[in-house]
């Protein structure tokens, strides 16, 4: 019978995210107890509430394989979600470290921001658990409204105005996009509950019905991580956004718009496979070539990084069309690799930011290892990983999807795919001739925060961990696979 | 009673209108309100499925939907705010200092 | 000292790693300390691999050419979830590899000392990585290791050739990099699709050379065919052969001088090690099938590389195309899938890592000297630096063929295993030698004969304590190799009997109702019945 206030049970599945708000919601009310020198208070807060959620977390992690489910099945906790929850939590970790310093040079240093990043947290931990389409919408919504608004967080910045508003334009559409194709998956099933929803797909009533809705969802959904063709809003919003607000959206919104996307493909559209296999590799290769090659003629750093993100994304797609345990894994790898890899490049960018110089040109890298010779040489090892050389963890996460294409006997996706490595390194390799072979432009020493040098730390560990000592990393993301997400 | 298929075409002509007015106007405020037209397509279309099916999630993910373009037109129009304060033009071509 | 026995490869192939971490906490400024420190872990790396064939005490187990399995193995779990092990092992084909690379790793950082004034503290530890890399491409049975390692060693040579190199460096590292980068990712193809392939059969993942040896020769030949061209474009460009060599004149003009020793002496055998050690064992239908091509393409690249080599202005560019050319020789002794020619090409190879290597350290002297490469700039140089002049003439004469020097041994018993297969080939090489000896020969002479040409070079000083210490080891060898090759060619042979075994079976079949057995590994021969259709190679070295 239903009650009108959840039992506890519930809501210890949903505590993660409780803490989450419940320190968003304090931060608020704190930041006017502080004042203007103490502000990094605050950002002190936002960790304390990932670790408590994290804790919260961890406690939930011993589920059992098929998941948990929740609030009448709105929602799963599962490995899945665990594995994502923990992504998220990481990835707002660093960028949290990473942002202190970045806000103080700005003077736009206040609550909001990290209160903000928590209540996007929270709307992603969502979209990793969510089972039921109205969770998800107002998860993802969630989750989108606080980057917009993180997007444009730098008030007189125009190019922050511009970014925020090209993201929120773009992103309001593939919402709408993505909730017209809920309503005809809600149509279809006549529940809101992705099983039944699955269920439903496996005897369709018309011919109509599901191809409108998979081309509207995975419209929308593409949008979100900025797929080909829908990827034009990516270069503009990385390179306007606040540096760290950049990297969380392009690994944390990406990872999750990623959950997401896996758990609506191999759950509900998994009985049209064939349908979409060989379109979703078409994507995949439009957007590697794309990011790919757009990413050769850049000048400006940020951009090249949104290209090359772009690029990355069509490698995960690569994972779905394998949509084999490898590829699943694949993904699952490479999403965990790529949050530490990225955040650590756009860190050293972050490092490069002083009063009156954005640091995001590739000029402004110049001499670098003059200059400051450990970020010169960190920024190495994160563009080799994203370049995917061993020994790195990006590495590894392409040799998943490599294998994945091989098992699937998409031989041809993996000949670009490997091959795609090479201009890739060319174009990350630009940044190192600028870093290493130029003569130093400007002759400032950028330092490094305390709070920088732990977020460096934990990338470059992972980074290079994560193939060195690679066995509990791929056990990570084998095990995130328990759940109900793989057929 | 009316069939549903009417009111799906309904929803499905006005989410198109939504469609084009966003591809192809100029003015931001008039891109917000293609939006909203698209999101309420999509609110009768669920409203439609609910009274099909005789079930009410779909009501329920209305109110959601509503909640939810009210909050994005909050974020938007303030970030809207901030660009014509900064800018003084409402034109989205006009707004292209992020260029390839 | 149990430990060193039982883990002697992984000392080898760690111990320049050890000296590059202990660096890295040094200070850049401090110069001569990491000159120091570059040194000794260079020297140390060749030290702790001469106990693989140094006995150093009672107990001590050396390399055993007897044995037919890979000695010193260690195999220990690294990634049990994809199936990847930490194993490392060597065999005939690696073993002389191992010590070429920890001898000419050891001698290309000493002869940087003053070739290298800047970002001094970068530069070791990247010639200290770069010694790991290459080590540990030879010494793993591990495909998934091998290809780490085979990455690995790309990262720091694009440094070291695109900071301290000459004018054209950023242009000539990019191109290395780009270049053998593609042709490694096709190998991670045809890596995977072996993995896969095998786990198909058998229920069983692993990356484990060894099994893997077994096992895919039984592929089927269409398969084998596709994973020999996805193998084949890395090793074939990190040969390289033609036409993929376009990378090397550029790579080896601009790179520092240590860094064209290390390239041709040690990395370029890379690529040929991969034929000797995955392709011509693992897939030996698709071999049969496409030797007849590679052949060709050697004999290509022996008068191509041969005949530009006249045309060279610059010292290093002229050295760098006559890789090309030697190494045609190799492959050519690979592809003609007899022992003869498979053992005189491991030699061969060997023996170009010592003398080009040398020809490389010859033409640094000269640079650090007078900072060009010009062959104009020079002339009558043996006036000065007699010293020099006759080390110079020794390397010239090893790089071609000189009998009593290592190039002859290499280059005749490569000739000895193409001629019994097509008498024609065998010519074309023969027309390869010649004209290897006409640029060597024609270079020196414009560069030591004659009266001194420039003023400038009136006055060069002859080679230091140093440089002689660079390279008189180098021409030792070369004399060792050339009088009494024996104890090489007895570490060579017996893998290579077993490679012709897989590939060739007819070849050692006399009596073609009863097959012979592999010949016995210590004297290498098989015994002949008069009047047999094939004729087996008789061991008289």
């Amino acid at each position: 019978m239903p009650t009108l206030f959840p039992n506890p049970e519930e809501l210890a599945l949903i505590l993660p995210q409780i803490w989450l708000a419940a320190f968003g919601l304090a931060i608020l009310l704190l930041d006017f107890l502080l004042g203007p020198r103490q502000k990094w208070v605050n950002a002190f807060g936002a960790l304390l509430g990932v670790a408590a959620s994290g804790v919260a977390l961890w406690r939930l992690r011993g589920v059992h394989a098929v998941g948990v489910p929740g609030f009448g099945g709105a929602i799963v906790v599962d490995p899945f979600f665990v594995f994502f929850g923990f992504l998220f939590l990481a990835s707002t970790a660093l960028v949290i470290l990473l942002s202190v310093r970045y806000l103080e040079v700005e003077e736009e240093h206040r609550g909001e921001y990290y209160a903000l990043m928590l209540f996007a947290t929270v709307g992603m931990m969502f979209l990793a658990a969510g089972t039921d389409l109205v969770v998800i919408f107002v998860a993802l919504e969630t989750m989108a409204a606080s980057f917009y608004v993180l997007t444009g967080y730098l008030r007189r910045d125009k190019r922050s105005n511009e970014a925020a508003l090209k993201y929120l334009l773009l992103g309001a559409f593939s919402s709408g996009l993505l909730a017209y194709g809920f309503s005809v998956l809600y149509g279809m099933a006549g529940s809101t509950r992705l099983t039944e929803i699955g269920y439903a797909f496996r005897t369709p009533s018309n011919e109509i019905f599901p191809v409108v809705a998979l081309v509207a969802v995975a419209a929308g959904l593409f949008f979100k991580v900025a797929a080909v063709p829908f990827h034009q809003w990516a270069p503009d919003v990385y390179e306007g956004a606040p540096t760290p607000v950049t990297a969380y959206v392009s690994v944390a919104s990406k990872a999750a718009s990623f959950a997401v996307l896996m758990r609506l493909f191999l759950v509900v559209f998994e009985p049209m496979r064939a349908n979409w296999e060989l379109l979703l590799g078409g994507i995949a290769l439009a957007t590697m070539t794309w990011g790919n090659l757009a990413a050769l003629t850049q000048t400006n750093v940020k951009r090249l990084l949104a290209y090359s993100s772009i690029a990355h994304v069509g490698y995960i797609l690569l994972g779905l069309v394998a949509g084999n345990e490898t590829g699943l894994k694949g993904m699952a790898f490479y999403l965990f690799a790529y949050a530490f890899m990225n955040t650590g490049a756009f860190a050293i960018v972050i490092l490069l930011r002083r009063k009156g110089v954005i640091g995001d040109e590739l000029d402004d890298m110049n001499g670098l290892i003059y200059r400051n010779p450990t970020a010169a040489v960190l920024m190495v090892i994160f563009l080799i990983s994203l370049a995917g050389i061993p020994p790195t963890a990006g590495f590894l996460g392409k040799y998943f999807i490599f294998l994945s294409l091989i098992e699937s006997q998409h031989y041809l996706l993996a000949v670009f795919a490997v091959l795609y490595i090479v201009p890739a390194v060319y174009y990350y390799f630009r940044i190192v001739v600028h870093m290493w072979l130029r003569e130093a432009t400007d002759a400032t020493r950028p330092a490094i925060s305390p709070a920088q040098a732990v977020a460096l730390a934990a990338c470059t560990l992972v980074t290079l961990g994560a193939l060195l000592y690679a066995e509990p990393f791929v056990r990570l993301a084998t095990y995130s696979l328990l759940g109900s997400v793989v057929r | 009673m009316v069939s549903p298929s009417y009111y799906l075409t309904l929803s499905a002509i006005l989410f198109g209108l939504g469609v084009i007015g966003f591809l192809f106007k100029r003015n931001i405020i008039t891109l917000f309100m293609s939006i909203e037209l698209m999101l309420n397509a999509v609110n009768l279309a669920f409203v439609t499925f609910s009274r099909q099916w005789g079930e009410l999630s779909g009501q329920v993910y209305v109110f959601f939907v509503i909640i939810v373009a009210a909050a994005e037109a909050a974020v938007g129009l303030a970030i809207i705010l901030l660009l014509a304060r900064n800018r003084q033009t409402l034109n989205v071509e006009r707004i292209n200092l992020l260029k390839l | 000292m149990q430990f060193f026995q039982d883990h002697i490869l992984s000392v080898i192939l760690f111990t320049p790693t050890v000296g590059a971490i202990l660096m890295l906490f040094i200070r850049g400024d401090r110069e001569n300390v990491h000159r120091w420190m570059g040194n000794l872990f260079g020297m140390l790396g060749f030290l702790v691999s001469l106990p693989l064939v140094i006995r150093l005490g009672e107990n001590w187990n050396t390399f055993n050419p007897a044995l037919t399995d890979f000695q010193f193995v260690e195999d220990v779990e690294w990634i049990p979830s994809i199936g990847a092990r930490y194993a490392l092992g060597v065999d005939g084909i690696s073993l002389l590899l191992v010590l070429l690379t920890t001898l000419l790793g050891a001698i290309a950082i000493l002869s940087s000392w003053s070739a290298i004034t800047q970002r001094v503290k970068e530069y070791y530890i990247l010639m200290l990585l770069l010694q790991t890399g290459m080590l540990g491409v030879f010494l793993a049975l591990d495909f998934f290791l091998f290809y780490v390692f085979w990455e690995v060693m790309l990262v720091p040579m694009y440094f070291l050739i695109g900071v301290w190199g000459s004018d054209r460096r950023l242009y000539a590292a990019i191109k290395f990099f780009l270049y053998t980068l593609a042709g490694s990712v096709l190998m991670l193809l045809a890596i995977l699709g072996m993995y896969f392939t095998y786990a198909q059969q058998t229920g069983v993942y692993t990356f484990d050379i060894r099994t893997l040896l077994e096992a895919v020769p039984g592929f089927s030949p269409a398969l084998q065919q596709w994973l020999f061209w996805g193998l084949f474009f890395a090793f074939a460009i990190k040969v390289p052969m033609f036409p993929f060599h376009t990378w090397l004149p550029d790579a080896h003009t601009e790179a520092p001088t240590a860094g064209s020793v290390i390239l041709a002496g040690v990395l370029l055998k890379m690529g040929t090690y991969g034929f000797l050690r995955f392709s011509v064992p693992m897939l030996p239908d698709a071999v049969k099938e496409y030797s007849q091509i590679m052949v060709w393409v050697s004999i290509v690249a022996i008068i191509y590389g041969a005949l530009v080599c006249m045309m060279q202005k610059d010292m290093k560019k002229l050295i760098a195309y006559s890789s090309v050319s030697h190494l045609g020789f190799c492959t050519l002794g690979i592809f003609a899938l007899t022992p003869h020619g498979l053992s005189g090409s491991l030699l061969q190879q060997i023996n170009h890592g010592l003398s080009t290597g040398a020809l490389f350290l010859i033409v640094g002297v000269l640079y650090e000297r007078r900072h060009t490469r010009m062959i104009a700039d020079f002339g009558g140089l043996s006036t000065p630096m007699p010293g020099f002049a006759a080390i110079y003439l020794i390397v010239s004469l090893a790089s071609l063929g000189m009998p009593l020097l290592n190039g002859f041994i290499g280059e005749f018993t490569i000739l000895r295993g193409v001629f019994e297969v097509n008498k024609h080939w065998a010519a074309w090489g023969v027309v390869g030698i010649v004209l290897g000896a006409a640029y060597l020969l024609w270079l020196y002479q414009r560069v030591m004969f004659g009266h001194v040409t420039h003023e400038e070079n009136r006055h060069l000083p002859d080679l230091n304590l140093r440089e002689y210490a660079t390279l008189v080891p180098l021409v030792v060898l070369c004399f060792w190799i050339g009088i009494y090759p024996k104890p090489f060619f007895e570490i060579i042979d017996p893998p290579m009997h077993r490679i012709v075994n897989r590939v060739n079976p007819g070849y050692y079949l006399v009596d073609p109702v009863k097959p012979l057995p592999a010949p016995s590994a210590e004297t290498g021969t098989t015994s002949a019945t008069p009047g047999s259709a094939a004729v087996p190679p008789q061991e008289q070295r």
